[in-house]
């Protein structure tokens, strides 16, 4: 058993892609928005690829997080 | 929870070996505990006739004492108290205010239980020692003008315990007191979590006892939004004793790095389970020595997000209680609870058990903490192999066969899953706890994945 991935945040722009675990439902909107850096868990949670996600991603990660239906995607600074 | 399906349980109906640790003890001299044979230190004239009266420090003093010992916290991370007071938020409005962390919702540790209702004023007074440095207006502002009502006045000491018998203790020691209307004791719900610095303030302001998504510090916004010192029961009795003897009568036991003694709550396969108080450096064979314990198969220690030692390294030469030691071997002080493993208990059924108490506990707020948890019990009870199955007739309930590498695979895979995806530490803390057995049990897990079992029963020498 490893521990190290944490799927966690990613850096992008001067923020960080971040999940409130506390509100995702798992909907997975946020994976068919941006499906190279977030996929699904077994339990359809998303998991971030922070290698997958840069600077040039802003707009996209944007738009995936206005379309995050909890408000659970977050860019914060 | 003791007929958890497909888990190793003792054939012969035998009572589960835990209990909750009962007695008091130490090796070397105690401190915190000092005078608890000939006195009821419940009592506030007992304890000043045992202690002394509290000195009252200045903010500057205060942190020289503490950084001069490099003073640690006692409830699991081990954080620095003195940054801890250092990064409080400072302005012209911030009232900071202090809380003692007396919810103990591990049921292998029960020092912060021992302290709050046998040495209580210890605690109190370390908790008014910081009061005081941190504002100090609160040390001339009256008690009298402090409203029964109202939690926020400047200087008051909340204090959060989650055991009704423990809430019950401590109010009747403030009452005892003083300055008694300085303390206000909140009494929260009874689970894990409640523990979590984060889901303490959110219910001492009202809300539920969980950890809120948003990340926010308790040294800016704690409690009514004040900037909040927040720490383990322990930690302020510490500081008390620290006040009264200073660093270099503190730093007289202990290791030069760690000065000081510490608390452990030690049970399982040992003759006296209990809350001992060992100097820091102290090696675990003069605990295990002092308790009675068995020859161990494994030692846990930590407590349920910790880590195990395994025979190996139990062997392997002594292994010293203080975080330097014991992060040599790849664990961690925790809380200070630690548990032996006979080596008559099937210890991957005793993880497993826990594992399963550690997914009860979950919030249940975030996915992957209440599935993956859930999902990481399903594969160690593959990897059990069903061997003894609960209580039938002895090898009626024989192997069900190899189980193989599919198993450990499925489990690393649920790990890495889990692992940092929450809104607490709790799904971390799990499943460091589960890999860190998993790897000291690596001889156990292959007679199971083998065998479908190692044939020995399950003792309970993790309690719960
Ligand atoms: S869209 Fe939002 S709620 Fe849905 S999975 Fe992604 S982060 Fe979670
Ligand atoms: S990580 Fe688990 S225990 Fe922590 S808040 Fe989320 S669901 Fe609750």
């Amino acid at each position: 058993m490893r521990t190290a991935t944490s799927h966690e945040a990613a850096a992008v722009g001067a923020g960080s892609l971040r999940i409130d675990w506390t509100r995702c439902d798992g909907h997975g909107h946020c994976a068919a928005l941006l499906p190279r850096a977030i996929t699904l868990d077994d339990w359809g949670y998303p998991m971030i690829d922070a290698a997958a996600v840069g600077d040039e991603h802003l707009s996209d990660v944007k738009r995936a997080v206005s379309a995050c239906p909890s408000l659970a995607l977050r860019l914060e600074r | 929870m003791t007929a958890m399906l497909g888990l190793n349980q003792h054939g012969g109906g035998r009572p589960l070996r835990s209990r909750p640790p009962a007695g008091l003890g130490w090796v070397g001299q105690p401190r915190l505990l000092r005078g608890i044979a000939s006195r009821d230190l419940t009592s506030y004239a007992e304890h000043l006739g045992e202690h002394g009266p509290r000195p009252t420090l200045t903010r500057e003093a205060l942190l020289a004492q503490l950084d001069a010992v490099a003073l640690a916290g006692r409830g699991g991370a081990g954080f620095s108290l003195a940054a801890k007071i250092r990064s409080l938020r400072s302005g012209p409005d911030a009232r900071p205010v202090v809380v003692v962390n007396g919810c103990e919702g591990e049921p292998a540790s029960a020092k912060d239980a021992a302290l709050l209702t046998r040495v209580p004023h210890l605690v109190l007074d370390g908790a008014l020692a910081a009061a005081a440095a941190l504002y100090p207006d609160a040390a001339v502002y009256p008690d009298a003008a402090l409203d029964a009502g109202r939690a926020l006045d400047p200087g008051r000491v909340l204090i959060a315990v989650s055991s009704p018998s423990v809430a019950a203790a401590v109010q009747r020691a403030v009452a005892a007191r003083p300055d008694s209307p300085r303390f206000q004791t909140h009494l929260l719900p009874e689970r894990y979590i409640t523990g979590e610095a984060r889901a303490l303030i959110s219910a001492l302001n009202g809300g539920a006892a969980t950890p809120p998504g948003r990340r926010v510090l308790p040294s800016e916004s704690g409690v009514g939004g004040q900037p909040t010192l927040l720490s383990n029961a322990e930690t302020f009795a510490q500081l008390a004793y620290l006040t009264r003897v200073g660093p270099a009568g503190f730093a007289e036991v202990g290791t030069r790095r760690e000065p000081g003694t510490t608390l452990l709550t030690v049970s399982g396969a040992v003759a006296r389970p209990g809350v001992m108080e060992v100097a820091l450096g102290t090696p675990l064979s003069a605990v295990a020595e002092a308790v009675g314990a068995e020859p161990a198969r494994a030692v846990v220690i930590g407590g349920y997000h910790g880590g195990w030692l395994s025979e190996q390294t139990l062997r392997s030469g002594p292994v010293p209680i203080s975080r330097a030691g014991l992060g040599a071997v790849g664990a961690t002080l925790g809380a200070g609870a630690v548990m032996f493993l006979g080596v008559d208990t099937c210890a991957l059924g005793e993880l497993t058990r826990v594992a399963q108490w550690l997914a009860d506990q979950s919030a249940k707020n975030c996915g992957p903490c209440a599935f993956g948890l859930p999902a990481l019990v399903q594969d160690l009870l593959a990897l059990n192999g069903g061997s003894a199955g609960p209580a039938g007739p002895a090898g009626a309930a024989g192997p069900v066969g190899p189980v193989g590498s599919a198993g450990l695979a499925a489990l690393d895979r649920h790990a890495r899953m889990v692992a940092g995806r929450g809104a607490c530490s709790h799904p971390d803390g799990a499943v460091r706890f589960l890999s860190s057995g998993l790897a000291a049990l690596a001889d156990e897990v292959r007679d199971h994945q083998a065998h479908g079992g190692c044939g020995r029963p399950v003792q309970g020498d993790l309690p719960l």
